[in-house]
């Protein structure tokens, strides 16, 4: 519907958004290529070396998405079949705070727990290392089979009982059930957690550079800022960024052509009926939620004694209580961009939804969100070469940092609001049409209704900017430290109790936001928005 | 398609000069998951007409393609002279009332009715509608409070009020009681007329299309 972008100053809003985020990408490539000379080597893409980082780089991408993804699905099975279990709103919560943490602060709760002289490490096989391959996969399968439970609990809360009671009076077995019912409601959902866990993981940086072990247990990603960091190899660090956006890009394309992966929304569907477990299965998806629940709380748990050991006369609180004020400052200011852009670049994609132009919404989409697969630390150091000799940084890096996080952002952010925007649209826009609304009456229209899901994506917008380092690393300012860098800054000088003291105190900022988010998530303006939550076809 | 028309008795020039001010669908050809649809009608300036025919024949789709929400494979739709094909849905001179989704679920009914307006007919115009419609006591409400067949009269008002001169209702009082049925076809009939409106009525009733409309076009399956 071209009301959507008919107005004097929407289209060329829309046209700014779009030309920058691809501005941002392309500059930064730019900046990479101009600086003294630098290259594509098609020599390195044969360099044992570098094949050793590619295959593992897909190695631990693949692993931790099958894992995620087979351990995120009897949890989310008992989820949904057990509706009666023990705190399952505040299960769901966690589990979008273990997507959402900050990496640092994983990754102290997992040293504390599990390092060298970890609490549990005693308990472990004395060849057990976090270092390496293990630790990638447990950070990694820690971030995302909790995104996996949400996915596929939603997923199959979309079954209508009268599947369900149609599958009893037939008689089905539990198999056939499985194989009817539940397996064609979740399998599109589970080639798109895979392909997107993949990304994620394939991309992974904080993980890799914390947990990862020697030239063996390296990614692309780290191997792009070894080589810009350590080596000032921009031609290496160019080829890397190049073979990583490729392939996070097909793998990326792929899940866009899948369709829709709702991946965060609230669960809110009320199952009015669905058939029990039997009584063994039950004890089984009973021991694995409870199970489940141990490990999402263990690393959390573990930074207390560590914060224990914290020497109170030592501590510098204002130093930590301004690093979490500048955190919450940025964040705040790249969501609220990231938000306003998110906006701007949806609005042609519903357009070409509502027109039923297919290719070319996935191309809009594609183009909207393609910073999903464009390495952060390409990005950043692309634009930092780039801007260094033109621009004064000490003064504007503040802008960049806040400008490229939010960017960033925008993958996450769109997938929050797409569905949200594409079921108004579905329900009321050829009423909008009819009725000639101006853009003003529109975004009148259609804000109560997206309301829960905006401020839901804010807050999660808010929650992965406060995690970023990858970017502060770059353009950010030692003087004027954010929370995540105080956290490496500490661990790196081995002062590991003000380190879990201050991941501690990030971690409580992000549950304050989680509680939030699935606040207003799950809260809607009246209920008829309830009522169509979960009816994006009605 | 065929067609079979009821003229009431008007006077030939003026009617000549009405239908040049009017509606001409000429040729339309609507293509609908593979199925071919043409259509061909003139409709006089202020003259209301019905269209009756069995389900699935197009009746919809012809409302759905004159305000905009189908494309047409070719053929022209010439209003007052202007051809309608040429202009997107929402500057359309179109007041179009849809089966369902008329109401904004989340916004209150007064919200509703003012939407569409340049100025907003004032309160007590609305109320006097209600009035007449049953629904005076509904304007405060939601949507999701509203039976099927208020929220129906509620988008009834709405699209009957609003200035554009086309107005395409797609079975209007399909969730309606005897009763009711009658007072809102009346309600309609005087509304359209008293305001000039052009008015296209698609309905399974014989006495919807005898209490509002001049004459009925009924569609067929071709062949």
């Amino acid at each position: 519907m071209s009301a959507l972008t008919d107005s004097r100053w929407l289209k060329p809003a829309v046209l700014f958004a779009y030309s920058l985020i691809l501005l941002i990408t392309a500059l930064a490539f730019y900046g990479l290529i101009g600086f003294d000379g630098a290259s594509l080597q098609t020599g390195l893409l044969t360099d044992p070396y570098i094949l050793q980082i590619l295959s593992f780089s897909l190695e631990q991408a693949g692993l931790s998405a099958l894992i995620s993804v087979a351990l995120a699905l009897p949890i989310a099975r008992a989820l949904h079949f057990m509706p009666q279990l023990w705190a399952k709103r505040a299960f769901l919560s966690l589990c979008l705070l273990s997507f959402v943490m900050p990496t640092l602060v994983l990754i102290t709760g997992l040293v504390s727990l599990l390092g060298r002289s970890g609490i549990i490490t005693p308990l472990l096989p004395d060849n057990f290392n976090l270092y390496g391959l293990n630790g990638i996969l447990i950070a990694h399968v820690y971030l995302n089979t909790p995104l996996a439970v949400r996915v596929l609990s939603q997923q199959m809360g979309h079954i209508p009982d009268t599947s369900w009671r149609l599958a009893q009076q037939l008689r089905l077995s539990r198999w056939q059930q499985f194989t009817h019912v539940e397996w064609p409601a979740i399998k599109p959902s589970l080639l798109m957690l895979l392909g997107f866990i993949f990304v994620l993981c394939f991309n992974s940086f904080a993980v890799v550079l914390a947990l990862g072990g020697g030239p063996g247990s390296t990614t692309l990603e780290v191997a792009i800022y070894q080589a810009l960091k350590y080596d000032f190899n921009l031609s290496e660090a160019l080829t890397l960024a190049w073979l990583q956006f490729t392939l996070a890009g097909l793998i990326f394309a792929l899940i866009a052509r899948m369709g829709k992966l709702n991946w965060l929304s609230a669960d809110t569907a009320s199952q009015r009926w669905q058939p029990g477990l039997g009584r063994n299965s039950a004890r089984f998806h009973l021991g694995l939620y409870y199970l489940s629940w141990l490990l999402l709380l263990l690393p959390l748990l573990a930074l207390l004694p560590t914060v224990m050991r914290v020497d109170l006369a030592k501590l510098d609180l204002p130093d930590l209580v301004s690093a979490a004020g500048y955190s919450l400052l940025l964040g705040f200011a790249a969501a609220l961009l990231a938000m306003l852009l998110s906006w701007l670049l949806l609005l042609p994609i519903r357009s070409a939804s509502l027109q039923h132009q297919e290719n070319r919404r996935i191309l809009l989409q594609w183009l909207a969100t393609h910073t999903l697969v464009a390495p952060a630390m390409v990005l950043s150091t692309g634009l930092y070469i780039l801007l260094l000799p033109r621009i004064d940084l000490e003064q504007w890096g503040i802008f960049w940092l806040v400008l490229i996080n939010s960017v960033l952002l925008l993958p996450f952010v769109i997938a929050q609001l797409k569905p949200r925007v594409l079921q108004f649209d579905q329900q009321y826009g050829r009423l909008s049409a009819n009725l000639g609304l101006s853009p003003l009456e529109q975004f009148r229209v259609i804000w109560p209704f997206i309301r829960p899901v905006a401020k839901g994506s804010f807050a999660l917008a808010l929650l992965l900017a406060l995690g970023d380092v990858a970017v502060f690393s770059i353009f950010g300012d030692n003087n004027t430290m954010t929370l995540p860098w105080l956290i490496y800054g500490y661990a790196g000088s081995y002062r590991m109790a003000e380190a879990a003291l201050a991941s501690l105190l990030l971690l409580t900022i992000c549950a304050l936001l989680v509680f939030f988010f699935e606040r207003h998530q799950t809260r809607n303006p009246n209920r008829s928005a309830d009522n169509h939550t979960d009816q994006p076809g009605s | 398609m065929t067609e079979t028309i009821k003229l009431s008795g008007t006077d030939a020039a003026a009617y000549q000069d009405a239908l040049q001010k009017g509606l001409i669908v000429d040729q339309l050809e609507v293509v609908l998951d593979g199925y071919k649809l043409n259509y061909d009608l003139q409709l006089a300036a202020g003259e209301c007409l019905a269209i009756q025919g069995r389900s699935g024949v197009g009746k919809s789709t012809l409302l759905h393609t004159l305000a905009g929400f189908e494309q047409a494979r070719s053929g022209r739709v010439l209003w007052n002279g202007e051809d309608l094909l040429r202009l997107p849905a929402h500057q359309r001179p179109v007041s179009m009332l849809f089966q369902e989704h008329n109401l904004f679920e989340h916004l209150s009914v007064m919200t509703n009715l003012k939407l569409g307006f340049s100025e907003p007919p004032s309160r007590a115009q609305f109320e006097e509608a209600a009035d007449a419609l049953d629904v005076a006591d509904q304007l405060d409400k939601f949507p999701t409070e509203l039976s099927g067949g208020q929220r129906q009269r509620i988008g009834l008002i709405r699209t009957l009020l609003r200035p554009e001169p086309l107005i395409l209702l797609d079975e209007p009082f399909a969730e309606l009681d005897q009763h009711t049925r009658h007072k809102a076809a009346l309600w309609t009939a005087v509304t359209a007329r008293s305001q000039g409106k052009t008015l296209i009525l698609v309905t399974h009733q014989d006495e919807d299309a005898e209490r509002i409309a001049d004459r009925t076009l009924e569609l067929t399956y071709k062949g």
